[in-house]
């Protein structure tokens, strides 16, 4: 704000700065219009009243465009004011300014002769006459109030989240645009423990922090509609440090305290002094700091949303009834969209909770889809495996049966091979028919380590002689994967077989089951000899990529199930460079991650 | 003397294998290509055992296999078939012995053995 020229006049200084800091702490406005009637200079106040904004030009700022806010005929009475050197004045003007504050003036204008050229202009006086005590005039005090509520009511009305709304009620309770409480302290209520408990305050700590916040604000000049907006400060995060005074307070109402009673009644309570209190009460206010505090309940259709505490520590000045009362008004609205949004976010985690389902369900249909697909692949390759085994049957068995005649050596040796060739191809008939068996089978929940444990048991059984060290280790809790389980036991099997025939030897292997990122998750870890684990690796390898071997078929048929199961598997090297053999399968369900041990040998 | 084998398999090639392959090991073969056949063949001579394909044109294998029952229930009869599935069939429990096929006779000629030989 530009001054300059409110504090020389004639070569005198007009208005001292001292003067004129000490009006604008008092709410008197100043403010000069040149010869053409233009606003040239104002204070804050006058900016305030008028409704001009400081930051900007103002050029166009007529006086005439000006006086439509206060309706006082400066602009018709301008020229004369100059030609004739006479004073303007004008009392209880009533208006509301630009900001939506609704104000009453008192305003005097006098000509002045100023600056270097002597310019003729006019010196405007602005005396805010609201602030008089007594509020002689009750309906100017009553449209106070209702811009108060209304302006709290279009932010509480515009917002569902429980936050911005508590925040709405703080800012209110608050504001000197509003109720005008140094402090507001916000407790929620608990049905289910039949306790309030603190959860957020506003207002400043101490007088020095009261005494820069408050200017922080005033130099802000935001109306109560624009605190309020989340959009231009009622939206931030900041917690005000006072919050910590309640934050781990908790409040028993199972009693027959005046707190109690005010949350019960539902009527609030102007408390001037602690002797009017009762024990909890007392602790209650001396916890606050404070000697004197109104009780707001905040009720909603019967029930108890919360209660607000406020005082006014920092100025000492006396809580009024008038404004407990406005303040009551409030914690009702505030209430009431507590409530509205309590069901809002019910209704949201309906929503979300069917969303989720829905989700479930298009999931579900897919994999419905992978395993109806993965059934018809299953009966067409039985189909095909059967239309080969009469075939091989006959080939193989008469050259069986020709390796009893009198075939010459080249001629046994041409048999040998079509002989082993046969039962060879009729290996691979039967894991193909043992998969396509499998696949017509139900889809179902399992329980992936039961199963792994079951499939282990069976291959330790069935290699009893070779006697291979496996070690297993399963998660505590039930790891459910969704699918075909023949399908997948004959995978996990064919998996742990080809570890324990040719990988193991000469070491052992750690078989665990965990839950890792919603996965079901096999590890066969195989420790081996260091100077062997290279060739494991590479074996390994080998076996997963080559299709030439023959371990490849099963490999194939057993991994196919996994993705179909959406599914991975593969090699892992871990740190320490021992390899592992992994297996993963989506969860059913959310497991945890702990394991127990036991053994698998 | 060992007893006769009745082959029923719709298959050529598997019933001239099994006749040379049962032959060679002592046991006389007819054969029957269809469960009309198989049926009438069963009920005019006497067979020791029957091998019998499950998958026949013109008659489930399985009701062969009930047919064959009530003409003979103390016949021994081996469910031979390339379908390991019909094993979970109630109705193959019938059989005597259920075995899939293989180019490697020997299970089959050791079956015979069992159930014809005297206890």
């Amino acid at each position: 704000m530009d001054t300059t020229n409110l504090k020389h006049h004639d070569g005198h200084v007009l208005i001292d700065p001292v003067v004129e800091e000490g009006l604008d702490s008092i709410g008197v406005g100043l403010f000069r219009l040149n010869e053409t009637g233009h606003l040239t200079r104002f204070n804050h106040n006058a900016a305030l009243v008028l409704g001009v904004d400081e930051n900007t030009g103002w050029d166009d700022r007529h006086i005439s465009r000006v006086d439509r806010l206060l309706g006082s005929g400066l602009g018709e009475n301008y020229t004369d004011i100059i030609d004739n050197d006479s004073g303007f004045v004008r009392r209880d003007l009533r208006c509301t300014n630009s900001h939506g504050c609704y104000v009453e003036l008192d305003l005097c204008c006098i000509p002045v002769k100023d600056g270097p050229d002597r310019q003729p202009g006019v010196l405007g006086i602005l005396y805010n006459t609201q602030g008089r005590a007594g509020h002689s005039d009750e309906p100017a005090y009553l449209r106070g109030q209702l811009r108060i509520l209304t302006d709290v009511a279009a932010a509480l009305s515009s917002s569902q989240e429980l936050k911005q709304i508590l925040k709405v009620i703080l800012i209110g309770a608050t504001a000197s645009q509003g109720v005008g409480f140094n402090r507001a302290f916000l407790f929620l209520y608990d049905e289910n423990t039949d306790k309030l408990s603190g959860h957020l305050a506003f207002g400043p700590s101490s007088a020095e922090d009261a005494a820069g916040i408050w200017r922080d604000l005033d130099a802000m000049r935001l109306s109560l509609g624009e605190m309020l907006d989340p959009e231009q400060g009622g939206g931030d995060d900041h917690v005000d440090p006072i919050t910590g005074l309640i934050a781990d307070l908790s409040i028993s109402l199972g009693n027959d305290s005046l707190l109690s009673s005010v949350c019960r009644g539902g009527t609030w309570v102007n408390l001037e002094t602690t002797s009017e209190m009762d024990p909890v009460t007392r602790d209650f206010a001396d916890r606050l700091g404070t000697r004197e505090l109104a009780l707001v309940p905040m009720i909603s259709k019967g029930k108890l949303q919360g209660l607000l505490a406020a005082d006014n520590l920092i100025t000492g000045q006396p809580i009024r009834d008038e404004a407990v009362r406005l303040l009551q008004i409030l914690a009702d609205q505030a209430a009431v969209a507590m409530e509205r949004a309590r069901l809002y976010d019910a209704q949201r985690e309906r929503s979300d909770e069917l969303e989720r389902i829905n989700r479930l369900l298009a999931e579900s249909q897919d994999q419905m889809i992978k395993f109806e697909k993965m059934s018809i692949i299953g009966e067409l390759t039985a189909a095909i495996a059967h239309e080969l085994r009469n075939p091989l049957t006959i080939v193989g068995g008469f050259a069986n049966l020709m390796l009893k005649s009198d075939a010459s050596d080249e001629q046994r040796q041409y048999l040998n091979i079509i002989s082993s060739e046969t039962q060879r191809a009729e290996s691979v008939l039967d894991q193909v028919l043992d998969f396509s068996k499998a696949s017509r089978s139900d889809n179902r929940a399992i329980d992936f380590s039961r199963l792994v444990e079951q499939n282990l048991g069976l291959l330790l059984g069935q290699l009893h002689s070779q006697n291979p060290d496996m070690v297993l280790s399963l998660a505590s809790e039930k790891l459910s994967v969704f699918g075909n389980g023949d399908q997948l036991s004959h995978a996990v099997y064919q998996f742990l077989k080809l570890v324990a025939e040719d990988l193991i030897p000469p070491g052992s292997a750690e078989v665990r089951t965990e839950s890792r990122n919603g996965r079901a998750v096999l590890w066969i870890k195989i420790n081996c000899p260091e100077e062997t684990r290279d060739r494991i690796t590479g074996l390994l390898q080998r076996i997963l990529k080559d299709n030439r071997t023959s371990q490849r078929l099963t490999i194939l048929v057993a991994g196919e199930t996994i993705r179909y199961h959406g599914g991975d598997f593969g090699l892992a090297i871990g740190d320490d460079s021992i390899p592992s053999f992994f297996v993963e399968l989506p969860l059913a369900k959310e497991s945890g991650n702990e394991s127990t041990s036991t053994s698998g040998r | 003397m060992n007893p006769r084998v009745l082959v029923v398999d719709d298959d050529d090639g598997i019933r001239f294998l099994y006749q040379k392959e049962l032959s060679q090991a002592g046991y006389p073969v007819e054969g029957a290509a269809s469960g009309s056949e198989a049926i009438e063949k069963f009920s005019r001579g006497s067979f020791g055992l029957v091998v019998l394909d499950i998958e026949i044109p013109d008659m489930s294998g399985l009701e062969i296999l009930s047919r064959l029952r009530e003409i003979a229930p103390e016949t021994p009869i081996i469910l031979n078939t390339a379908y390991s599935t019909y094993k979970l069939d109630f109705q193959s429990w019938l059989a005597d012995a259920y075995l899939v096929k293989s180019s490697d006779m020997e299970p089959l000629k050791r079956k015979i053995r069992e159930l014809t030989e005297s206890p």
